[in-house]
């Protein structure tokens, strides 16, 4: 053990290395001014305040951020399918349609997942101003892609030989389609859609705290009213609203021989396109584009953004997402396998939740009690929200691992320390790192939120922009996000694939 | 009756630079019982994709009534049914909807829709699961919960519900106890009665290693490395001839 091997285990752990350099600006700009209201912050935790008036409040916010998260999660759900089959090389080898119709649709996709939802958010409320129902489409946007994405590749595991043998029989090209992609779709659904419901309800708090409405914005006003005991209620309130809806989840089952509830879901199905079309169409008839007066405007109005700016700004978006993502990989290993006993593993796993539960700009600006704003601050936010999402999946691996080899190599006096990384983390590495491969793609993405809040990176500049109506900026903005979000995705994407 | 259906003209398969067809030819007439025989590897699966239209071949041409494969259209193609040697079973339906989807070329899109939801009529696909011995309470499990000779069952009923006038079945025995292979054999050179009025001939193509059922065919075909070495009349089967092929 004295020289360092690059191995998995190995490669878990040296992205704390990050930890030096943003350790360094973070200790420059701590600042004391804020210590008691950080403290009152925490104090209030375990004294939120509640009473009959914010108790209705609480059920009243919540209900919006319910409607906002679940419908956009129905719309996005059933068209992310819907693409998804469009999008699947089963339908282009079944219709024999030519393959790169099926490239460009991807590479559309691949544009419109780069952009995360509070961007789409922002813009669509600038150019129609607040309303609920931006809420639902601005989720929706990303959302259908990401579905349609993971749609796709859940009808790219279909077996060739069950297509060769269904094509054989010679039906008509939709039966057999309609066959073949019968029980993928259904799996996906089960496996993979009931969770993005979580992940819609947390877009809708975020968006919230841009002001969409909901249970977000009222934890937005809570904070900058430093009203913590509110604050905490809501958060709390809302913690218990995606325990709840976890629990139930777990306990549905889905009986697809059940023909009452199959006919249900078909009808569902069907309302849902049709309400979506007909909203669509009145959505894009009944609106005035008020301040997005023409498309003319993209190309008058003068650019402010020097190259030199612009080249810093994209510069501080990927060191940003690079050292967000240093922490998410190595920080639970590291705490996890330091703190290694049974009542440290509690404390950490509800700290780890409450990373969770919070969204990023309230830590943020948690963070910013006693510190001024810098490119790191940003970076420990949302190193340290997406470390409490690794650190879940690290949890559940380690906990149905078999556990024989650290149990062996305890009883053989090999320390307890030793024993956990070589007997069940080295195990989990690989796994592990890949995962972390698929969750830097999402914080490229979220490197938006906190650079609105944070100053920092094209979030930033997105926002500033947008405010002086500067279209053109907004584009360049945009173009240059998706394309670091896209190279971002090519690079993990190679070493996703080296991994598994 | 010497009308041929199906024909193979100087086909060649290859496979990267492997040549796994070389230069077959064979006529297939209508009402014929063959046997085809042949070592493992020796390319009777690859054949058998060849003549169903899975496989395009390298060279040479395939002729279905007469016709290019590109010529015909879709009914015409369904004539031909299958059952494949690694069966090729959809693992998340259960037993009857794998048969039902034997019947997915003759009907529309709405009965492919009723039998996924399973609210489809089983009658018919039950009526061939009982021919393949299968039993009721094997109907609606799903494939991955059967045992190796009810799936090659299923994999026989969904084929036979066709009701097609030609059959190709890859080693369809295996994995079946002596009672069903006669059955099955029975069942597969059987003539079909799809009009009720008149036994319309069946022409079928069975690979097969077992040589102790060769009786009930009219025709050999042995092929060995990708080559027809022999095709003749059951009666003109010598021991030679199968010494030149296994
Ligand atoms: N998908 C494939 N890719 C590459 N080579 C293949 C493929 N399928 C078959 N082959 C090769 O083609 C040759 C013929 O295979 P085929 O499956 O037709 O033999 P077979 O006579 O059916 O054998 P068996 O009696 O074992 O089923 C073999 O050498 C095999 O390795
Ligand atoms: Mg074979």
């Amino acid at each position: 053990m004295n020289k360092l091997k690059l191995n998995y285990t190995s490669l878990s752990f040296l992205p704390i290395l990050v930890c030096i350099p943003l350790g360094y600006q973070l200790i420059n700009n701590i600042h004391f001014g804020g210590f008691k209201l950080f403290q009152e912050f925490l104090i209030s935790a375990f004294n939120p305040k509640i009473d009959n008036e914010i108790i209705i409040t609480v059920i009243k916010r919540l209900n919006e951020t319910i409607l906002i998260g679940f419908f956009s999660w129905l719309v996005s759900i059933i068209f992310g399918a819907i693409f998804g089959i469009f999008s699947s090389n089963i339908f282009y080898k079944i219709f024999n349609i030519p393959s790169f119709i099926y490239v460009i649709i991807r590479f559309f996709l691949t544009i419109i997942r780069s952009i995360h939802e509070v961007v789409w958010g922002i813009i669509l409320m600038q150019i129609y101003g607040i309303n609920f129902s931006i809420g639902i489409i601005a989720i929706c946007i990303p959302y259908i892609a990401v579905n349609t994405k993971v749609f796709a590749e859940q009808l790219e595991t279909i077996d060739y030989k069950s297509f060769e043998s269904i094509n054989q029989i010679n039906a008509p090209k939709f039966s057999s389609l309609l066959t073949l992609i019968w029980n993928p779709i259904i799996n996906t659904f089960k496996n993979f859609g009931l969770y993005r419901l979580e992940c819609s309800i947390r877009s809708a708090v975020i968006l919230g705290l841009f002001g969409i409405g909901g249970i977000g914005t009222s934890i937005f006003l809570s904070f900058q009213t430093l009203n913590f005991r509110e604050l905490w209620t809501y958060l709390w309130s809302l913690a218990i609203l995606i325990i709840l809806s976890g629990l139930i989840f777990k306990k549905i089952k889905f009986n697809t021989t059940n023909k009452i509830l199959s006919i249900f879901f078909i009808v569902v199905f069907f309302l849902t396109i049709l309400f979506s079309f007909s909203y669509f169409l009145y959505f894009i008839f009944n609106n005035n584009f008020e301040n997005f007066n023409s498309v003319s405007s993209l190309f008058k109005s003068s650019l402010d953004l020097g190259l030199f700016d612009f080249l810093k700004l994209i510069l501080e978006t990927i060191i940003l997402s690079l050292l967000s993502t240093g922490i998410a990989i190595s920080l639970p290993p590291l705490v996890i396998g330091i703190f290694n006993n049974n009542s440290f593993k509690i404390f950490i796993k509800i700290f780890a939740f409450l990373l969770r539960l919070i969204p990023t700009p309230v830590i943020l600006l948690t963070l910013l009690t006693f510190n001024n704003p810098s490119l790191s601050l940003a970076a420990l936010t949302l190193g340290l929200h997406n470390a409490g999402i690794t650190s879940k999946l690290l949890f559940t691996n380690l906990d149905i691992q078999d556990k024989r080899n650290y149990i062996a190599m305890k009883s053989l006096g090999i320390p307890k320390k030793t024993s956990w990384l070589l007997g069940l983390f080295s195990q989990q590495a690989k796994s592990y790192l890949a995962y972390c491969a698929y969750r830097s793609d999402i914080i490229i993405r979220e490197t938006a939120i906190v650079g609105v809040i944070g100053s920092v990176g094209l979030g930033w500049q997105l926002q500033e922009s947008l405010s002086s109506f500067a279209w053109q900026e907004v584009a360049i903005v945009l173009i240059a996000y998706s394309s670091i979000a896209i190279v971002g995705e090519l690079i993990n994407g190679k070493i996703k694939n080296s991994l598994t | 009756m010497n009308n041929t259906v199906l024909e193979l003209e100087n086909i060649s398969y290859k496979y990267k630079n492997d040549l796994i067809l070389n230069k077959i030819n064979l006529k297939i007439n209508s009402g014929e019982k063959i046997a085809l025989l042949g070592k493992s590897g020796s390319g009777k699966t690859t054949l058998i994709s060849v003549l169903n239209g899975t496989i395009k071949p390298t060279q040479g041409e395939v002729k279905l009534f007469n016709k290019s494969f590109e010529e015909l259209d879709r009914k015409q193609k369904s004539k031909i049914t299958t059952i494949w040697q690694d069966l090729r079973l959809i693992e998340d339906l259960s037993a009857e909807q794998n048969v039902n989807c034997g019947l997915l070329a003759e009907n529309n899109f709405y009965f492919a829709f009723k039998n996924l939801l399973n609210i489809s009529s089983f009658k018919k696909a039950h009526k061939y699961m009982k021919l393949c011995r299968l039993h009721n309470f094997i109907y609606d499990k799903k494939i991955r919960k059967l045992s190796g000779g009810q799936k090659q069952r299923v994999a026989i009923a969904r084929s036979l519900i066709q009701e097609s006038n030609i059959l190709l079945a890859d080693e369809p025995f295996n994995n079946l106890d002596p009672k069903l292979i006669t059955t099955i054999k029975n069942l597969l050179l059987e003539n079909v009665d799809k009009n009720k009025t008149k036994k319309s001939p069946k022409t079928v193509l069975v690979a097969l290693h077992r040589l102790d059922l060769l009786n009930d065919f009219d025709k050999v075909i042995g092929i060995r490395d990708g080559k027809i070495f022999f095709n003749i009349k059951r009666n003109n089967l010598k021991k030679i001839h199968l010494e030149k092929i296994y």
